[in-house]
C-alpha cells in the first residue's frame, strides 16, 4: 500500500507538471486535429454522407474522435515519460528513492490519466460547441477518466519495455492507431462483415467509443452494460499488469 | 561488530548473461568511515554500489544498511543513502531548484522542510546564481554539482559517490574533495569509487582494491603501501662511475650515472650511503626517495596498472 505519501504526491505532481510545461506538444495538437475533423466532415462532407442511427455523420464521429485523442495522449504521456527518464538517466535517481513499485507506477499512471482527461474535457467542450449533445455528463466524464487511466497504464507498460523512440513509435503506429480506427470511430461496426464484427468485439477501443457514444448521443453498437463492465475490467487488468511489471524491475533494474 | 557497520555486504555475486561482474564480494564499512573502492574500469565498482541502492539485482548475496536488509526494509535502507551516479542525468523540463525539491519530495521531505536544506546546498555548491536555469543551460561542472546536491538533499547518513570527479576540472575536483572531507568530519559515512589514485590516498581512511569482480585486498592506505616492498633510493651522480663495489652491502643497479639502491628503510640508510659515496670521493648531483603509491600496490597485486 501507499506509505510514502509525500513521495507519491511529488512524483504525481512532477508527471502532471511535465506535460503542462510542454502544452504546445501535449494539449494543442488534439484540439487542432478535432477542429480539422469537424471542419472537413461538417462543412465539406456532411451533405454527402448519410446519418448513422439517426445521428448526423459529423456528430456521430465526435465521441470516437474524442476517445482517440484521450487514448493517444494517455498512452503517450506515461510511455514517453518513462522512456525519456530511462534514456536521460533520470530514472536511476528515482528508483533509488524510498518509493515502492506501486507508488512509482501509480504516479506515472496518474500523470497520463490527467493528460488524457484534460485533453478529453477540452475536446468535449469543442464537440459540445459544435452541436454534440451530452445526454449524461457524469457518465461521460467517468468513461473519459476510465479510458485515460487504463491506456495510461498500458503506456507505462510499453514505456518500461521500450529501449528506443522507434519501438515506442511502432506501438503507437501499428497498434494504437489501427485499433482506434477499427474501433468504430468513423462507422458503426454493424456496417462491417460478420468476421470483422467478431474481431472488433475483442478490441477495447470499440467498447471505449461505444460507451462514450451511449453517454453522449444515446446510441451505441455494444450494450451500455457490456461496455461499462468491459472498461472497468480492462482498467483493473491494465493497472495490475503495469504495477506488476514495475515490481519485477524488468528493463529498469539490472 | 555488526552494530557498528553502516554497510555490510555478504558474498555478493552478480552475473550479466555470461559475464561474472561480481564474484563474491564481502565488505563492511563502519559508521562514519571514509571508504574508497579503487579499481580499474569494469572491475565491478559500479555494480557493487548499484547493488547497495537496489538498481542492480544481485544474483546471490545479502546487503544490509545499519543492520537492516535492503530488500525487506527498502524504505529504511534507501532513506539512509544518498548517491551521486557516475552518469550525469538530464532533466529537460524543470529548473535546477525545482529538481532539488522533487528529489527531496521523493524521499518524503515536504517542500517547507526541504527549503532550508536546498538553500544551504545551492550556496555550498555554488549553484545559487543558477537556480532558475534548466539543465541544458548548465556547464558540465554545474551538472556534476547538481548531481551531488541531489544526493545530499535529504541529508543522508551514507553518501555514495561513483567516480564523482571523473571528467571534471581541477578546481571543481579540489572543491569537491574539501566538501567531502567536511561531510566526513560531520560524521557521514562515505563510500567513494574511483580509479584516481591520488583521490583515494588523500580522502579515504580505508581502501578496498577491486579487480575482476573480486575484492583483492582492503586496509588503510599506509598498511596497503607496506604490502609493496619496492623502497629504494635513487642517486644521480655527476658522472658515470664504473666501480661500485663499495656498495656491495646493498642490492643495487646502475643505469648510466643513476644508481638505484634497494633498502627497506631508505630514510635510515641514506646518511651512511652518502658517507660511502663521500669516502670514494664521488660527487652526487641529486638524491630522490620514490614514494610507494596505491598504483604500486595494485601493480604488485595484479601485475597491471590501474588505468591500463
Amino acid at each position: 500500500m501507499i506509505r510514502n505519501w509525500v513521495g507519491f504526491y511529488t512524483l504525481s505532481s512532477r508527471e502532471i507538471m511535465r506535460f503542462f510545461s510542454v502544452w504546445r506538444q501535449t494539449i494543442i495538437p488534439g484540439i487542432v486535429t478535432t477542429l480539422l475533423y469537424i471542419f472537413v466532415f461538417g462543412v465539406a462532407l456532411e451533405n454527402r454522407i448519410s446519418e448513422i442511427s439517426g445521428v448526423s455523420y459529423k456528430i456521430y464521429i465526435l465521441p470516437g474522435l474524442l476517445m482517440m485523442n484521450v487514448i493517444t495522449n494517455a498512452v503517450a504521456n506515461s510511455a514517453s515519460s518513462m522512456l525519456q527518464m530511462k534514456l536521460l538517466q533520470t530514472l536511476p535517481e528515482l528508483l533509488i528513492t524510498p518509493l515502492s513499485s506501486l507508488e512509482l507506477s501509480l504516479s506515472f499512471i496518474i500523470g497520463g490519466t490527467i493528460r488524457g482527461f484534460v485533453n478529453g474535457i477540452l475536446i468535449l467542450s469543442i464537440c459540445w460547441l459544435a452541436g454534440m449533445p451530452i445526454l449524461n455528463l457524469p457518465l461521460t466524464l467517468l468513461f473519459i477518466f476510465l479510458v485515460s487511466w487504463s491506456f495510461s497504464s498500458l503506456g507505462l507498460f510499453v514505456g518500461q519495455l521500450s529501449d528506443s523512440w522507434d519501438q515506442l513509435a511502432l506501438i503507437q503506429n501499428f497498434v494504437i492507431t489501427p485499433f482506434s480506427f477499427l474501433g468504430g470511430i468513423f462507422y458503426s461496426i454493424k456496417m462491417l462483415p460478420g468476421w470483422a464484427m467478431t474481431i472488433s468485439q475483442f478490441n477495447p477501443i470499440y467498447y471505449a467509443i461505444s460507451a462514450l457514444r451511449e453517454a453522449t448521443l444515446g446510441v451505441s453498437d455494444a450494450s451500455f452494460i457490456t461496455s461499462a463492465v468491459f472498461l472497468v475490467i480492462f482498467t483493473i487488468v491494465t493497472t495490475a499488469i503495469a504495477v506488476q511489471l514495475m515490481a519485477t524491475g524488468k528493463k529498469i533494474r539490472f | 561488530m555488526n552494530d557498528n557497520l553502516a554497510i555490510k555486504i555478504n558474498k555478493l555475486f552478480k552475473t550479466y548473461d555470461t559475464t561474472e561482474a561480481l564474484k563474491g564480494i564481502d565488505l563492511g564499512i563502519k559508521k562514519g568511515e571514509f571508504y574508497g573502492l579503487l579499481g580499474p574500469n569494469g572491475a565491478g565498482k559500479s555494480t557493487t554500489i548499484n547493488s547497495i541502492t537496489s538498481l542492480v539485482k544481485p544474483s546471490n548475496g545479502h546487503i544490509q544498511i545499519f543492520g537492516k536488509d535492503i530488500e525487506n526494509d527498502f524504505r529504511f535502507a534507501r532513506s539512509k543513502i544518498g548517491i551521486a551516479h557516475q552518469e550525469v542525468s538530464t532533466d529537460w523540463f524543470f529548473p535546477l531548484e525545482q529538481l532539488l525539491y522533487f528529489q527531496a519530495g521523493f524521499y518524503g521531505v515536504t517542500r517547507s522542510n526541504a527549503q532550508k536544506r536546498i538553500e544551504y546546498l545551492l550556496k555550498k555548491l555554488g549553484l545559487s546564481k543558477h537556480r532558475s536555469k534548466k539543465m541544458r543551460e548548465l556547464s558540465g561542472g554545474m551538472k556534476r554539482r547538481l548531481q551531488i546536491a541531489k544526493a545530499l538533499v535529504h541529508d543522508p547518513e551514507i553518501i555514495i559517490l561513483d567516480e564523482p570527479t571523473a571528467g571534471v576540472d581541477v578546481e571543481l575536483r579540489h572543491d569537491l574533495w574539501l566538501y567531502l572531507q567536511e561531510l566526513h568530519q560531520e560524521g557521514k559515512t562515505i563510500l567513494l569509487t574511483t580509479h584516481y589514485i591520488d583521490e583515494a590516498e588523500l580522502l579515504c581512511e580505508r581502501v578496498g582494491i577491486i579487480d575482476k569482480g573480486k575484492l583483492i585486498v582492503e586496509d588503510s592506505v599506509p598498511n596497503l603501501k607496506k604490502l609493496v616492498n619496492n623502497s629504494s633510493i635513487e642517486i644521480q651522480l655527476q658522472k658515470n662511475i664504473d666501480d661500485m663495489s663499495f656498495l656491495k652491502k646493498y642490492k643495487f643497479n646502475v643505469n648510466k650515472n643513476i644508481v638505484h639502491i634497494f633498502t627497506e628503510s631508505p630514510n635510515l640508510e641514506l646518511p651512511s650511503i652518502i658517507l660511502k659515496f663521500s669516502e670514494q670521493n664521488i660527487k652526487i648531483e641529486d638524491i630522490h626517495i620514490p614514494k610507494t603509491s596505491l598504483e604500486d600496490v595494485f601493480l604488485d597485486l595484479t601485475g597491471r596498472k590501474i588505468n591500463d
